[in-house]
């Protein structure tokens, strides 16, 4: 007996799930608030929900609606007062705040602009599975999968201007090569944009799983109609890839509005916070004994994730079916 | 079971369970055979830090000293040593009132933790034992006392820091000894650099900081404004002294007398050329001998041609060196067995076989007299001692910017020098802004 069957209450109409597994009806079937769980069942019900909502309250609930209060106030531990506004007035005046905000979104936008088109185009190629096309897939996820400190060591070797890769070919292509990429600061937000922007395996594994779900039908009958490979790509392939462009998209915007591990190992925010981002920014509140005033950029970082979360689900319609 | 029967019987399980889980209705100060049990959270073992390891294998002698009366356990720590975290973490723990019995600050430390009210004042223990007081070196606890006289660490160590410098490089130079001026030292960095070296290694942290405080502490004044105006001051670029010292560090970058990566904090960068012979001259504390010197990463026989100077001065006669007491001891506790143990404990440590043990072991300089003959056979790492001897008879005598400095100097050091030096500011911005910086803790 199947849990839909068992769940649903005998004497009254039945759930969507009867009917989506019948099929036979052609009402719409009404949602009844509390019909979907026969009484003798929400006991149960309640009790195998209950660890969920401790450890989502405990671990999430809690620590954000004590990073939102506090934000209100001046807190470094050992002291605590109300100061209503006063941290995010303070935040208005701080040149620093202003370009750890620019700075992020920089990186995000930079992870947008480059990392996706790009992870989008290479999953296109890629999925239409030209020789080698496995083990170009493997390459390309690889960078992903390592730590990001170990990304950021592996790069401030890179960067190094007395003994760094980079410096050496310039040098030996004739190039000046003495620049201290990292820590000049008309190089270093570059210079740590450039270790991330192309890693782009998570987007090409999503482009190539969605690819593979498109029908084949549509292609057949594109090509049926004369559509060449290009025009099947353009027409067929990218219009459907929206849904997963959307994700991608937001995905990359989420995790580079909370950068901070990368950056940290590579410059520490510096030089003159020509590479500091509002997560690293609010950590160095935090060392700084300011706990109200980091989580009032904490609750800033929050309020940025969730305009982004609105707007590009709203921009590229996720969720809504596309065939 | 009745249904009742079992919430009781559940209850009463879990409330057991949760009392041995938490040792509720047990003495956390005494053992099983009766010794009176305090935590360190500084004693842990550790294969790359020599000061961690030698607290560990203390514990242990003391353990064996002690058996039967007092015994240290060992926290596992991951801000025991030096780290950004390390304050925070003990700031959390006093919080809590939950700081171990035993553990080791900074100095700068020991000011910001000092404002929990939850550190023991070791004053009266002192006052106490007069003999044991009278051991310590003079101002042996100017930079861990509190304003109404508490004193919140025993200090495990006093040490000279100097600036290592290659004589084989020196030689070829021209050099037959280290330069007692700064302009001295400046012709010999061009001399150095004409020959395709690097004369003076740093990171862009530690040692950079190092070269600012000698440049600084070397000048009539700069003591001073080591020991105290750095922590009053508004703006440091008020005081000349301060500017001249910086203008010339900066300079030493212009003219490439220092290594191209000297700004990303990472002491590696300094460390490295040195022990490459790229680099002829690097500063750092003596436990640089055994951390680096005489380890695989260095060239052979580069410790043979390893001298060891202080600071040239201003002018002819007038270096100077910098003089550290590093972490000290400090105690949590408020429990009297406990304070019994941790007094015994900071006896121990600062008794002559065991400061000369940790000097043997991590080059580190006892912070209390010992008889030289003692040393002598203590067969003591040369070029550490030797400067301990010297910073006696030198004109200049000074702390550590990060030992008096406010908390927050470091990070705001890390994050403006590279740019003063790549002129995006002037002198004045910088000190200003370094001052602003360094006083809101990082900010």
């Amino acid at each position: 007996m199947s849990a839909a069957t068992t769940l649903r209450p005998p004497s009254r109409s039945p759930g969507r799930t009867a009917h989506a597994m019948a099929g036979r009806t052609k009402r719409t079937p009404r949602r009844v608030r509390g019909t979907t769980i026969p009484r003798g069942a929400r006991k149960a019900v309640a009790l195998s929900l209950l660890p969920g909502l401790v450890l989502f309250g405990t671990f999430f609930l809690v620590p954000f609606l004590v990073l939102v209060a506090t934000a209100f106030a001046r807190w470094g531990g050992l002291d605590f007062a109300w100061a209503g506004l006063d941290n995010y007035r303070r935040m208005l005046e701080d040149p620093v705040f202003f370009k750890a905000l620019g700075n992020t979104l920089f990186y995000a936008a930079a992870s947008v602009l480059i990392q996706v088109p790009l992870g989008v185009a290479v999953g296109m190629v890629l999925a239409l599975r030209p020789r080698g096309w496995k083990a170009l897939r493997t390459i390309i996820f690889v960078p992903f999968v390592i730590s990001g400190a170990a990304y950021a060591v592996i790069f401030s070797m890179f960067y190094n201007p007395r003994s760094g890769l980079l410096n050496n070919v310039l040098g030996a292509l004739g190039m000046p090569g003495d620049r201290d990429w990292l820590f000049d600061t008309a190089t270093a937000r570059w210079a740590v944009t450039g270790t991330f922007v192309f890693i782009i395996g998570f987007v090409v594994v999503l482009v190539m799983a969605e690819i593979a779900s498109i029908p084949n039908e549509l292609y057949e009958a594109a090509s049926v109609d004369g559509a060449s490979t290009r025009q099947q790509l353009t027409r067929i392939t990218l219009p459907l890839l929206r849904n997963v462009i959307g994700t991608a998209i937001l995905i990359r915007l989420l995790v580079d509005i909370g950068m901070f591990d990368l950056v940290f190992i590579l410059t520490a925010g510096g030089p003159d916070d020509a590479t500091a981002t509002l997560a690293l920014y609010a950590y160095r509140a935090y060392l700084g004994g300011e706990w109200g005033y980091a989580n009032a950029v904490g609750s800033v970082i929050i309020l940025i994730g969730l305009v982004l979360i609105v707007t590009v689900r709203r921009v590229f319609r996720i969720g809504e079916r596309t065939l | 079971m009745s249904k009742p029967g079992t919430m009781i019987a559940a209850t009463a399980s879990a409330a057991a369970l949760l009392a041995a889980v938490t040792g509720c209705g047990s003495d956390p100060y005494t053992s099983a055979s009766g010794e009176v049990v305090i935590t360190c959270a500084t004693c842990q073992e550790s294969p790359t830090d020599p000061f961690l390891q030698y607290n560990y294998e203390a514990a242990q002698r003391f353990n064996e000293a002690f058996e039967g009366r007092y015994q240290v356990e060992t926290i596992e720590n991951p801000n025991a040593g030096s780290s950004d975290d390390r304050l925070q973490y003990y700031q959390r723990l006093a919080l809590a009132g939950d700081l171990p019995d035993v553990f080791q600050l900074n100095s700068a430390e020991i000011t910001a933790m000092q404002e929990t009210g939850r550190l023991h004042d070791f004053a009266p223990a002192l006052e106490d034992d007069e003999e044991w007081a009278a051991t310590f070196h003079d101002q042996a606890f100017d930079a861990l006392t509190g304003p109404d006289g508490q004193i919140w660490a025993i200090p495990q160590q006093r040490d000279a820091i100097g600036i290592y410098y290659n004589t084989a490089m020196l030689e070829v130079a021209g050099y037959d000894e280290f330069p007692s001026t700064w302009d001295e030292f400046e012709d010999l960095a061009e001399a150095l650099k004409r020959q395709g070296g690097i004369a003076i290694a740093m990171d862009g942290d530690w040692t950079t900081m190092l070269m600012w405080v000698n440049l600084i502490g070397t000048q009539p004044g700069g003591p001073e404004f080591l020991g105290e105006g750095i922590a009053t001051m508004d703006d440091w670029g008020e005081d000349p002294v301060v500017t001249r010292a910086t203008e010339r560090l900066r300079d030493w970058h212009e003219q490439s007398y220092v290594n191209a990566d000297a700004f990303s904090g990472d002491p590696q960068n300094a460390f490295a050329p040195y022990l490459t012979e790229e680099a002829a001259m690097v500063a750092n504390g003596p436990w640089f001998v055994s951390t680096n010197l005489t380890t695989d990463a260095a060239a052979p026989d580069l410790y043979e041609h390893t001298g060891y100077a202080p600071a040239p001065g201003w002018t002819e006669g007038d270096r100077g060196t910098v003089i550290v007491s590093g972490a000290g001891w400090v105690s949590g506790t408020t429990d009297e067995r406990g304070l019994e143990a941790v007094d015994a404990f900071v006896k121990f440590m600062s008794s002559e076989e065991e400061v000369l043990t940790q000097a043997a072991a991590t080059g580190a300089n006892p912070p209390v007299r010992v008889d030289p003959a003692a040393t002598e056979a203590a067969d003591l790492e040369p070029l550490a001692t030797g400067l301990v001897t010297e910073a006696a008879d030198l004109t200049y005598r000074y702390p550590h910017a990060r030992v008096h400095g406010p908390a927050g100097f470091s990070t705001a050091w890390k994050n403006l020098w590279p740019a003063y030096v790549q002129g995006e500011m002037d002198t004045d911005e910088f000190l200003q802004r370094l001052t602003d910086d360094a006083a809101s803790s990082g900010m």
